[in-house]
Order: C-alpha cells, then structure tokens, then sequence
C-alpha cells in the first residue's frame, strides 16, 4: 500500500515533467500522455477504494525523517474520506483533459500545469501531518497562477492576484498554527512532531485549543468560502479557464473543509465547541446570501460561483453542527458538490468554446439546435438543485436532517436554499434553452461531439448512481463521521 | 611549513585563504604591470588563485580539527565553527560569482586587472573579518573589505549611476566605519578590553547587571557599524541606490559577500561576547527587526526597477536573519541556513539579471523582462525558482528556512514578531510575483533581444536553482551542519 501511496504523488509529478520535456513540435501527444497518466492514478485510487484503507480511519502508512534535528517527519496516510476526494480530483483531472478544446489540449504548459495541479491535490488528501499539508496546500497556488494567469479571460491580473493573495493571507495562519502546534509538541515529545497519530494524543490546555481552532479554521476557511471571506471565488472563477475552473470548484473547494474535518475538529475540539455557532450563522448567511446573489448574474459562471458558495455553506453548516448525520452529510456533500460543480462549469465551457460568451441574455432557444447539451444540462440542474434521486439531494437531506437538533432556526432558514437553488438554475435554464430561437449565432451550433459527451457522461451516470444508492459511498465515511462526532460529544459532555 | 611557523610562533594556515587571495591579486598585479598579459592568463591566475583558497580552506578544516577552538597571532586572530563556516561562504560566493564578474571585468577597457585586484581584495578583507579575534582586526577587514566594494561600485565610469553608486556608498559606509571604530573605542576605554571572548570574559567577572552603559553604547556602535553592511533598517538608505547603479555583473558579488561575512560576525557577537547580556539588547533587535521588515516590504511594493526590488527585499531577509541571530543559539543556527539559502537564491538572481540586460548595465526596468519566456525558457523557468525561493513558497529552500526561524521564535514567545515577519511574507508574495508575471504570463508583444548564455552560466544557474529546490525538498545535510556550528555555545 505504501507504494501506491507514494505513487499517487510520484506518477502525477513524472507526468507534468514528461509533458514539459517532450518539444513543442509533438503538440498531438500533450493530451494522450496527460489521460495516460491521470488514467494510472484514477486506477490506483479505485485500487485503493477496494482496500482495507478505505473504510477507516486516517492510518499513516509512510515516514520520512524531514530534518533529523528538529524531529520533523515527513507522513503520508490514508482514509476514508480521502480515498473518496482522490478518486474524486482523479476523475475530475482526467475528465477536464479529455473536455478542454484544441487552444488549451496543444499547449504544453497547460496540461503540464494541471498535471502538476493533480500532484498537488493528491499531496494534500494522502498528507498525514500538518508540515506536509501545509507545503501540498501552499503548492495548489504555482499551478493555479500559471493556469489562470496565461490562459485567463481579460481580468485576469485582477483575478489572480486575489486569489494568490486570499489564499497566502489564509495560509498564513494555517502556518502560525502548525507553529505553534509544533512547539507545543516539542514540549512534551522532545521533538516537532506534529503528525496525526501524535495530535490526537496530545494533550493541550483549552486557551490553546480555542487559539489552535481559530488559526487554522480562518485559513481553511478563506479556502472553502465561506461569507465574508468569498470575495476572490467569483472573480476567480470567471476569469479561470474552463479546466481551472472545474478543477478549482470541484477540488480545490474541498481542501478548505477536508482541513476542517482533518486537523481543526479533531485536534482542536474545544475550540471548535466554542466557536461552531459563530461558524454555522456565518455558513447560513453564506447559503442564503450566495443563493440570491446567484440569481441576479447575467454571466452563466458567475452565477454557478455563487451557487458553489451557497453549496459549500451546507457542507460547512454539516460540520458546524457536529452531529453523526450532518458530518456524514457534509462529506457526501462535498463529494457531490465537486461532481455537479464540476459538470456545470465544464457544460458551460463546451458552449463558451462556441459562442466565446457567457451571457445568459445571448442565448435563448439553445434546446432547439443542441437537444443533447441542453438534456444533461437540465439533469445537471436538477442534481445541483437536490431532486430526489439524484446526488445533490442525498448530501444536502442529510446535512439538514442532521443540523436540525443543533440548530433549529439557522437550518429552517438554510432549508430555503434549496428553493432558491431551483429558481436560479431553472430561471438560467429557461432563458437559455427554451423559448425561440432569437440570436442569429446559436441556430447553427453544434451539438456535443463524442469526445465532449464521453467526457461529461461519467459524471452524469455518478449523480444518478449516488442518488440512487446512497449507502454504498456513504460506506466509505461511516468510520470517519463516527469518530468525528463520539470525539465532539464525549468534549461536550466533559463541558 | 610547520617548522617555520613554529619558530615564529605563527601559524599561516590559519589565515592561508586571506594570504591566498592577497598573493593572488599581487602576482595579477605585477604580471600586468611589467609584460603585457593576454586576458586569457588573467582569468587562469584569478581563477587558480580561488581554487587555491579553496585549498587553503581545506588545510584551515586539518588545524581546526587537530587543535580545535583556538586563538593565533596573539590573540589577534580566531579559528573556531563561525571562522570556518565563514570562511567557506566567502570562497563559495568568489566560486559562484566568479563567471559573472569576470565577464564584467573582462567588459571594461583596461580595468580588467583592476577589478579583479579590487575584488580579489575585498574578499580576502571580508575573510579577515570573519576570522578576527581582536575588534580592530575586525575593522581592519571589514575596510580592505568595503573600501574595494566601494570602487568597484564606481568601476564603470562613463556611467553616472555607477558613480552616484560608489559614491554615496563610500560616504554612507565610512560613516558606519566611523560609528564601528567608535564602539571599538567606548567599549575599550570602559573595559579595556578589545576581543570577542575578551568581551564576554570581563561581563563574566563583572557580572551582567554591573556592565557600564559607555560599554554597552560600544556594543550597540558595533553592531550598528555591522547592520549596516547587511543594509537592516534604519541604516538600510544605501542599498537601493548601490544594488542599481553598481554595474549588474558585480551586484551578486557585493551584496552577499558583505552579508554573508557580517551576518557571520554578528552570529559570533551574538554567541559569545553577548552571551549574558543578549537580553538588553532584545528592544533594540526587535526595533531592527520589525523596522526593516515593514520598510523593506513597504518600498518593495511599488518598485519599478527590479534591482531596486531586490535590495528591499535584501532588508526584510536581514531582517529574518537577524530575527534568529538575536534569540537564543539555534536561532542562530536557523539563521545561518537561512543566509545560506538566500545567498544561493541572491547570486543566482544577479547572474540572470547580468545575463538579460549585460553586465555592465545599471538600471533594470520590470518591464525589461517583458518578453523573456518567449526568448529563453530557461532563464524564466530558473528566476521563477529563485523569486519563488525568497518568497518561501513550499517544496523550496526558502520555506524550510523560514520554517525553522519561525519555529524558533514562537518557541521564545516572540508573537509580534512572528506577526510582523509574516504579514511581509504575505506582502512579498504580491511583490516577488509581479516580477514572474511580466516574465513568464503576460502577454506581450514585445520581444527582447537575443539573449546568449556561456554553457558555464547555464552550468551555474542551473547548480543554483537545483541547490534551492535540493534544499527545500532534503534539507538535512545543511541544518546539520548548522547546528553543528553552534552546539559549542548552548
């Protein structure tokens, strides 16, 4: 096992290298080797799907003595929950590949650059101590910089400056923390140890733990969004380019909360007790806020933005309430949040190569010329909004059904975040797919091809499967979500 | 050898690399003056003469192992763990700035042999200094030393940066001289005293609370006289104006030799003549600290001209530095990787800018690497690295070392301070970025001339930017022998 472990860094990483050293003049294999590769680890974590690991707790299956002196390892582990956002950002990478048009498929820096993205995202999900989260997560910032800074729309200075800096700003307490943490550590084990297994055997005052909770909660925040620190999301998306951005709401999204659940909530509990009420309003504001905002855009990927703020607030409302449901809940729902967001920006993408706009006022009648597009964009509206029997409603149900005790009036208000979902996605719908076919340009657009339907219809089938069947990926976080919540009631019953 | 010394009671190995160099630059100096020298037989002496430092440097490693800590030539002159380490920052920086500088001599009509001369000089004055005992032969060295850096700042005479430079170098630095000579003197006529271990000998016998002010004013003079080579803030007025109007190819050369030998000494002053009395001296660090920091991030921020960026930056990296120098002894090992790592990132960006815009240039406009991916991937790929390296991003040297200087504060509770140096970690990421954007992302039109690179440079760079990314990634091997270097003076 420990060698598919390290092979979920090393093969990614020889990828980008290899994509990088092949000469500009053999631009037709860019692509085939970047599939390839991300192929061998989609493999490699299905391997691991079917393993002992992923129905378990984090284990720790790789050490390596970083800087002898300070004690500092370098741990490299898996879970449940991580075995799940590796198959995840694994499909995902491998599908925006095989999306992304003729412009973006021929540039080596490109596919090198999101190459080098995989091997990043897969750093920071098998990455079992805080050093080397905190290196995997600052790491996801170089290719995103390249990628939405060459390939970007025309704000994209703007863009990517306030990405990189939100992002350095939060990582910043992430890194006081790990700090801190350390030196704490090394008070009692002699050394800066600061791996999983040792966290949660260490012992730390309640004063600590609430410093702890807030330091890194701040900056995994900035990194989910949630409410007031949501401003670089929306710009961000709009200027990435299409496979920035269904890597960015798909799985860089997730980093925030998976640190959440990962380092915040287990180590740091009493922090967490203290402050969960602050961060569930703060989620709610996010839903209805995100919800609304979503419905006043005039730009398709503007508006799936902030619906993906609106999302990520029920996930982060799950957590917040610390029930067994609603953590399990907010796991499925970053899963299927990373699918339908996913799809949606890739969909919107297929027509902005077309059309080279995103203008919801420019369409109209689109059903007419492209049935096919306009049929899995309805079904994908539909997972987004949680119908029942698609993904969407599985998460979002049980983070509802499970918040409810904790927070009785914030989740009655959330709950109409789900209506509100269904006017923007049905309202954007219906002014771009139905009625007559007005603009000039769009009566000769063409339908999917192949490639682009083989690409979106894996996620399709997933909706429909994790909708249809809930319990067999709700299996893989059983253990985790259980632990997560006996940890929070045996701290709050200690109260 | 041995028998010689033995009857004088001198032993030359220990200052073989400084008598190297000297004897390197004479033998340049008389074979000019008296036959007419190709310029090949030039670069072969000055190049022979630092692989003979090189040398001198292995023999200085066989005395200090057989005789360990000792004092020579009267107490005058110190071999111990800050003298070797010293010593071979010096020789590495010579080595890895050697190609850039001699292309920059080899430029300049008829001063070829000078430059070499003043350069061969200063080194061999900056390894005085870091082998001095004595305070005067500190001064003594830190003078052949700066006095050299100070003409070669002006070498390039048809250039009226260059001479604004050099000027305002030598008056600004013999200013420092003088408040380091007046240290000298204060804490001498108080104590009577004049030596690192002297220092901390009669603290010792007179008891840390006992310490008469005028000495403890010296103190404050000499370490005054030292920030000031290393460009901290407040003293910090110098750099920008020296690191853009000094001619590219010397800049490498100038700014880390003077950083590297007096970051050395203050290492020393800090571990032992300070010892016991490194607490009333915390205001006035922490004061230097936070100072240099927000100015350096403050001016770096709205920089046009990249020289100018890197000289700020050079004043918020002393400001790191000297935020482990000043607490506690593995904060001074921290700093030491810390110098190291920057001092490889330092030389490698001077080299790419010498490369892109000549070695004999003085302003660098941003804009200036407008263009560069297109024309040469390797240079961008490489600046990349080292802007990224300074602005401590993860997976290079920059991060382990801030890492470790971070830990180390915390764990003296210094929480402003770890405030302060992080929040410029967050402004340098907008500053260090601004450059690799014009490089590398922006669209542009505009082409730059045909760069040509020596497959020596390439060699170069290419050592360096791997030594950032090497020591990122495995950085046991140099934190070793860091803590090795201070595990004497716990």
């Amino acid at each position: 096992m420990t060698g598919i472990i390290l092979a979920l860094l090393l093969v990614p990483l020889f990828s980008a290298l290899l994509v990088f050293s092949i000469p500009n003049t053999r631009k037709e294999l860019f692509r085939p080797i970047g599939i390839v590769f991300s192929l061998i680890t989609f493999t490699q974590s299905m391997y691991i799907l079917f393993s002992d690991y992923s129905k378990s707790d984090f284990q720790i299956l790789f050490r390596f003595e970083w800087i002898q002196v300070y004690g500092l390892e370098i741990n490299l582990g898996i879970s449940g929950m991580s075995t799940l956002l590796l198959l995840l950002s694994s499909l995902l990478v491998l599908l925006s590949l095989l999306s992304i048009g003729k412009d973006h498929s021929e540039s080596k820096g490109f596919i090198g650059s999101i190459l080098t993205l995989h091997f990043a995202i897969n750093g920071v999900f098998i990455s079992g101590d805080l050093i080397s989260l905190f290196i995997f997560f600052e790491a996801l910032l170089i290719p995103m910089y390249f990628l939405m800074g060459i390939w970007g729309g025309d704000n994209r200075r703007y863009a990517t400056i306030k990405f990189i800096l939100y992002t350095v700003f939060g990582s910043i307490f992430i890194f006081i923390g790990t700090v801190y943490t350390a030196v704490i550590s090394y008070g009692v084990n002699a050394r800066l140890a600061v791996d999983f297994e040792t966290l949660s055997t260490l012992q730390i005052s309640a004063s600590q733990s609430k410093t702890l909770f807030l330091l890194f909660t701040f900056g995994f925040l900035i990194k989910v969004p949630i409410f007031p620190l949501h401003t670089w999301l929306p710009d961000a998306h709009v200027e990435a380019p299409t496979a920035g951005s269904i890597l960015l709401a798909g799985i860089l999204l997730k980093v925030g909360a998976y640190g959440i659940l990962r380092v915040s909530i287990p180590f740091f509990t009493e922090g967490f007790l203290e402050y969960k009420n602050l961060v569930a309003v703060l989620s709610v504001i996010g839903i209805i806020y995100g919800a609304i905002v979503a419905i006043a855009q005039i730009d398709i990927k503007k508006l799936i933005a902030y619906s993906s703020i609106s999302h990520m607030g029920y996930v982060m409302l799950g957590i917040s309430a610390g029930e067994f449901l609603s953590i399990e809940g907010a796991i499925i729902q970053m899963i299927n949040h990373g699918i339908t967001a996913g799809a949606l920006f890739m969909l919107v993408g297929f027509i902005y190569e077309r059309r080279h706009t995103r203008n919801i006022s420019s369409f109209g009648g689109v059903k007419i010329s492209m049935p096919r597009y306009a049929a899995i964009f309805l079904f994908t509206s539909f997972a987004s909004i949680g119908l029942p029997g698609l993904n969407g409603f599985v998460g979002e149900f049980m983070i509802l059904m499970g918040s409810y005790n904790s927070y009785k009036v914030l989740t009655s208000i959330a709950a109409f975040g789900v209506v509100l979902a269904a006017i923007y996605m049905l309202w954007t719908y219906q002014r771009v797919f139905t009625g007559p076919l007005s603009n000039e340009e769009n009566k000769n657009l063409q339908d999917l091809n192949l490639r682009e339907t083989v690409s979106i219809f894996p996620l399709v089938l997933l909706m429909l499967f994790i909708g249809i069947y809930p319990s067999y990926i709700e299996s893989f976080v059983i253990q985790e979500a259980g632990n997560l919540s006996e940890t929070i009631s045996l701290f709050r019953s200690t109260k | 050898m041995t028998v010689i010394s033995d009857i004088l009671g001198f032993n030359f190995v220990v200052i073989g690399p400084t008598l190297t160099l000297l004897a390197t630059a004479l033998i340049l100096l008389f074979v000019t003056i008296t036959i007419s020298t190709p310029t090949f037989v030039k670069k072969y002496v000055t190049l022979f003469g630092i692989l003979s430092t090189v040398f001198a440097v292995f023999l200085k490693f066989g005395l200090f192992l057989s005789d360990g800590v000792s004092s020579y030539f009267s107490e005058k002159i110190l071999l111990d763990e800050f003298a070797l380490v010293g010593n071979v920052l010096v020789v590495l920086v010579l080595l890895f700035t050697f190609n850039s500088f001699w292309n920059t001599s080899s430029q300049i009509d008829n001063k070829t042999t000078e430059a070499l001369i003043l350069i061969l000089m200063s080194a061999s004055g900056f390894l005085l200094m870091v082998d001095s005992e004595n305070f005067i032969m500190l001064f003594i060295g830190l003078e052949i030393g700066s006095i050299s850096l100070y003409a070669l700042a002006g070498l390039n005479r048809g250039d009226q940066l260059s001479n604004e430079a050099s000027l305002k170098y030598f008056l600004l630095g013999s200013l420092a001289s003088c408040i380091l000579i007046y240290g000298i003197a204060l804490v001498y006529v108080s104590l009577s005293i004049s030596g690192v271990y002297e220092t901390s000998i009669a603290i010792s016998f007179i008891g840390p609370e006992n310490v008469p002010l005028t000495s403890l004013i010296g103190l404050i003079f000499i370490i005054v006289g030292l920030l000031f080579k290393v460009a901290a803030a407040p003293f910090q007025a110098w750099a920008p104006d020296v690191y853009q109007g000094s001619p590219t190819g010397y800049v490498g050369y100038m700014a880390s030799v003077a950083k590297v030998s007096s970051f050395i000494v203050l290492a020393r002053l800090s571990a032992v003549s300070l010892t016991f009395i490194i607490d009333k001296f915390n205001l006035f660090f922490t004061a230097v600290i936070i100072l240099s920091v927000l100015l350096g991030a403050l001016f770096a921020t709205n920089q046009s001209d990249l020289k100018r960026l890197i000289a700020y930056s050079g004043v918020i990296q002393s400001g790191f530095i000297l935020s482990g120098i000043s607490f506690g002894v593995y904060g001074i090992s921290a700093s030491i990787f810390y110098l190291t790592t920057y001092i490889i990132q330092l030389i490698g960006i001077f080299t790419i800018f010498s490369i892109i815009s000549g070695q004999l240039s003085s302003n660098f406009a941003i804009s200036n690497l407008s263009g560069l991916f297109k024309e040469n991937k390797f240079l961008t790929i490489t600046f990349s690295i080292f802007m990224l390296g300074i602005a401590g991003l993860p997976l290079t040297s920059g991060f382990v070392s801030k890492f470790i200087l971070i830990t180390n504060l915390w764990s003296y509770e210094k929480y402003l301070l770890v405030t302060v140096l992080m929040l410029s970690t967050v402004a340098g990421f907008y500053f260090y970025l601004k450059p690799i954007w014009v490089a590398a992302v922006e669209k542009t039109d505009n082409t730059i001339e045909k760069i040509k690179i020596q497959n020596s440079d390439k060699l170069l760079i290419s050592t360096l930017a791997f030594l950032t990314i090497y020591l990122g990634l495995l950085p046991n091997t140099l934190v070793n022998i860091s803590r090795w270097m201070v595990e004497n003076y716990l």
